[in-house]
């Protein structure tokens, strides 16, 4: 661990992780630009350079991206990142109570706390983990990946069904390639450029950023303006008596929520931000401009990427859309997270859990000193800033295998995204289908391989059937809490 | 190190729109006699069929980046990635760069595994083959605490208990084909298990999934830890494994050096294969690249073109036999 912070002191690594959290915090403050994007459209630059440099350089996009989203969220009551919604309740009632600076302030500091926490259950459980999960066969492979498909599928935004339906088109495409587990071609139409399947980031680049900038362009400029803030960020030491225990509490919440598959920033940020309020003495002034409001949402964004990072390093199982554009980023250089990451590649391993403490900090100081500049760049011209994207778009596509394959199947699945949203299907999960779908169909093949066909071995493997029970109950619950309202009013 | 990679990514890359935009201008033309004269006339593109960082690459910019310092060929040797489609995407590429001998290759046998198996459209006809430049060997090992510590235990336990033990392959890749070769050759019978890539394979044989799996020589001696080799695939002992016996001592007629095979397309004049041939051989034979290629397990040699196709030719006919049983 000490080697991996004293190879990050190297000063290539110093700045491109200043350059990734930098970039993040921008992109994560405008509107329409997410981390995901950010990763997928820098991951080409990354080819050439050393595996330490570019994860570390991912790795503060993606602290960086979640981070920067609180300052639109709060000036502008537009999040920057889906993960920073639960920052408008009360953040902007406080900006216009003329208390800007104050909601900026508590907001970074309870996202750094967020991450310093988080920092500490990835730096402390993650090679244990690792140990344990050595012992993990195809079948619980099967079943742990299973699980985090369904739960994505299910808890993304938005309907049960469209999640799943999303989920199982992302899965369709990942279909057509060579047939890993025979080596056979397979749905490739005869056509030689579709041995490889469709790839991983023209698909990435395609739904998150091209439909992206297509929906973009198509909407009208806002014309809102924005509050600079101009007086100084006001902490307190009474703070950290005042703060501290929600700090906690929801760094905590944050770093569970963000362990379990599927679920990201938003959804811990709102559970700990419930939970915050329902522990409350004065649980109506939530959403006047309530200080806790914003600590707890931003304490509980931040910690969730700590804890999300711990299956991503340990079983490289994917906790969110932007770790599994990580995953991809990480096989692109021939490294494969997992067990044997810690063991085979230590530089990676644990220079990922120093990048990560290390972009909390730095975070912490460019938003702190840079928060006004930061705030203006939101009013960059949206066509020149959009067509610069695009030009990357291609760029990156055409460089992943010097093929203009690629950048058509970038376009289509730009187009394919467009309209998915457009029907009010998830992308997400239609994403995380398509990335796991095929470890899950090599380790499910693989474990009837080792069993020579027979599907009752499962009952033979006791995390595999939990796993299995987990993804189950994540599909039927709101079945059975249905079930179970009804019995109530039926009894009452 | 790192930026200066960086700095070369960014220089290959402007020497391949150079190079693109020579294609356009000279194009048609430049073929036949004019090649016959002088070779190179333009930088010379190396497609390699992987992903950035593997072997195959690292070795392909080694060399290049030899011959350019030293000159032995007048024009820069640009390396361009074209990973996918079992090589499909590499030899489209090949083919659409032409045939003046500018366009050239650098893959191993796992070329001949993808015409094996019948994917892509490409066969040995499609190529010339300018050499060999060295090549390693895998060994197979078991978990460090297996009951087996000779290959003869392993065959007899297998001979005695057909597929009662776990190998893991990527059906369709090396492993598998070299542990098929050897299984047929010896008699015996395994299980497989699908794991695609050296850490698929590691973890599944360390964490007790599987019992048998098969690794580069430099993959196994980077772990060593928690690993038994029993056989090598090499023709003769690895010096940094004496006591590895190899397959053939044993009695098996089974080796598997895969080589570093540059190849060009099927009509590219002999001249230019020639003047390439001629600039592989110094590189191989410089003490530097010999020194890292003995420091990674791999073998420095040189085999010249044809000797190279005939020796492709028979290991790819044992091959066919190996698919033919799995398709």
């Amino acid at each position: 661990m000490l080697d991996a912070f004293a190879a990050l002191m190297d000063w290539h690594n110093l700045v491109l992780l200043l350059v990734g959290t930098g970039l993040g915090i921008v992109i994560g403050a405008i509107p329409g630009l997410t981390a995901s994007m950010l990763i997928a459209l820098t991951l080409p630059l990354t080819f050439h350079m050393d595996p330490v440099n570019a994860v570390t350089l991912l790795i503060g996009e993606y602290v960086g991206g979640i981070s920067g989203g609180l300052i639109t969220a709060i000036l502008l009551r537009m999040p920057g990142t889906p993960a920073s919604i639960v920052t408008t309740f009360d953040g902007y009632p406080m900006a216009q109570s003329n208390r800007a600076e104050r909601a900026l302030a508590l907001g970074i500091m309870a996202s750094v706390v967020g991450g310093i926490i988080s920092w500490g259950f990835l730096a402390g459980m993650s090679p244990a983990l690792a140990r344990f999960a050595l012992k993990f066969g195809p079948w619980e492979y099967f079943t742990l990946v299973l699980m985090a498909l369904v739960m994505l599928a299910v808890l993304a935004q938005g309907s049960l069904v469209k999640g799943l339906l999303a989920a199982a088109l992302g899965m369709a495409f990942a279909l057509p390639g060579i047939d890993s587990s025979i080596g056979q071609a397979r749905l490739t139409f005869g056509s030689s450029a579709m041995l490889s399947g469709f790839g991983l980031l023209p698909v990435l680049i395609g739904a998150f950023a091209i439909s992206q900038v297509l929906r973009d362009a198509a909407q009208p400029i806002s014309n809102k303006k924005i509050e600079i803030p101009k007086r100084r960020l006001p902490v307190h030491l009474s703070d950290a008596r005042t703060h501290g225990p929600n700090m906690v509490r929801s760094s905590l919440i944050g770093t569970w929520i963000g362990l379990l598959p599927g679920i990201g920033g938003n959804i811990a940020a709102l559970v700990s931000y419930s939970t915050a309020k329902q522990l409350s003495k004065e649980p109506d002034r939530f959403g006047t401009g309530h200080e806790p409001g914003v600590v707890a949402g931003e304490s509980a964004n931040n910690a969730a990427i700590g804890g999300a990072l711990i299956p991503l390093i340990t079983m490289g199982i994917p906790g969110s859309v932007t770790e599994a554009i990580l995953i991809g980023a990480l096989t692109i250089h021939n490294l494969q997270p997992g067990p044997l990451l810690f063991q085979n590649a230590p530089e990676i391993a644990y220079g990922i859990i120093a990048a990560y403490l290390l972009a909390n900090l730095f975070m912490l100081i460019m938003m702190w000193g840079a928060v006004r500049y930061i705030a203006q760049l939101v009013r960059l011209p949206r066509a020149g800033l959009l067509s610069v994207i695009l030009v990357f778009c291609v760029v990156g596509s055409y460089a992943v295998n010097s093929s203009f394959v690629d950048v058509w199947v970038m376009i289509a699945f730009g187009v394919i995204g467009l309209g998915l949203e457009a029907a009010r299907v998830p992308l997400g999960p239609f994403v995380i289908g398509f990335v796991l779908s095929p470890i899950a169909e090599e380790q499910l093949r693989a474990s009837l391989m080792l069993s020579d066909g027979n599907a009752l071995e499962i009952f033979q493997r006791p995390y595999a059937l939990l796993f299995l029970a987990l993804a189950v109950l994540t599909v039927a619950w709101p079945a059975i809490l249905q079930r179970i309202a009804r019995r109530r009013r039926v009894s009452t | 190190m790192k930026f200066s990679s960086l700095t070369a990514g960014v220089r290959a890359g402007l020497a391949i729109l150079a190079l693109g935009a020579g294609l356009g201008a000279v194009g048609p033309v430049a073929t036949g006699a004019a090649i016959a004269q002088e070779f190179p006339q333009k930088p010379i593109q190396i497609i390699v069929p992987f992903k950035p960082g593997g072997r195959t690459d690292v070795v392909a910019r080694l060399l290049a980046e030899k011959i350019q310092q030293n000159g032995w060929l007048s024009q820069p040797m640009a390396v361009m990635n074209a990973d996918g489609g079992a090589g499909a995407n590499a030899v489209n590429q090949m083919r659409r760069g032409g045939d003046d001998g500018h366009t050239i290759v650098h893959w191993h046998h796992q070329a001949l595994i993808a015409m094996a198996m019948g994917l892509g459209d490409f066969s040995l006809d499609d190529f010339k083959s300018i050499g060999y430049t060295g090549g390693g060997s895998p060994v197979w090992v078991v978990r460090a605490d297996s009951e087996f510590d000779t290959f003869e235990q392993l065959v007899a336990h297998l001979k005695a208990e057909p597929r009662s033990l776990v190998e893991a392959v990527g059906i369709g890749t090396i492993p598998h084909f070299v542990g098929a070769m050897l299984a047929n050759e010896a008699g015996f019978e395994t299980r497989y298990v699908t794991a695609n890539s050296g850490a698929d394979r590691l973890r599944l044989i360390l964490g007790g999934n599987a019992d048998i799996a098969l690794f580069a020589a430099s993959e196994y001696l980077a772990q060593a830890e928690g690993l038994k080799p029993l056989i090598y695939f090499g023709r003769e002992r690895l010096p940094d494994l004496p006591d590895v016996p190899t397959a053939i001592e044993l009695g098996y007629d089974v080796s598997w050096a895969n080589p570093n095979w540059w190849l060009a397309p099927a009509d590219t004049p002999d001249a230019a294969i020639e003047a390439l041939q001629g600039a592989l051989e110094k590189a191989i034979a410089d003490p530097e690249i010999v020194e890292y290629f003995t420091g990674n397990t791999l073998e420095p040699y040189w085999t010249p073109g044809d000797e190279a196709m005939a020796d492709a030719q028979k290991q790819l006919e044992a091959l066919q036999a190996v698919a033919a049983t799995i398709q």
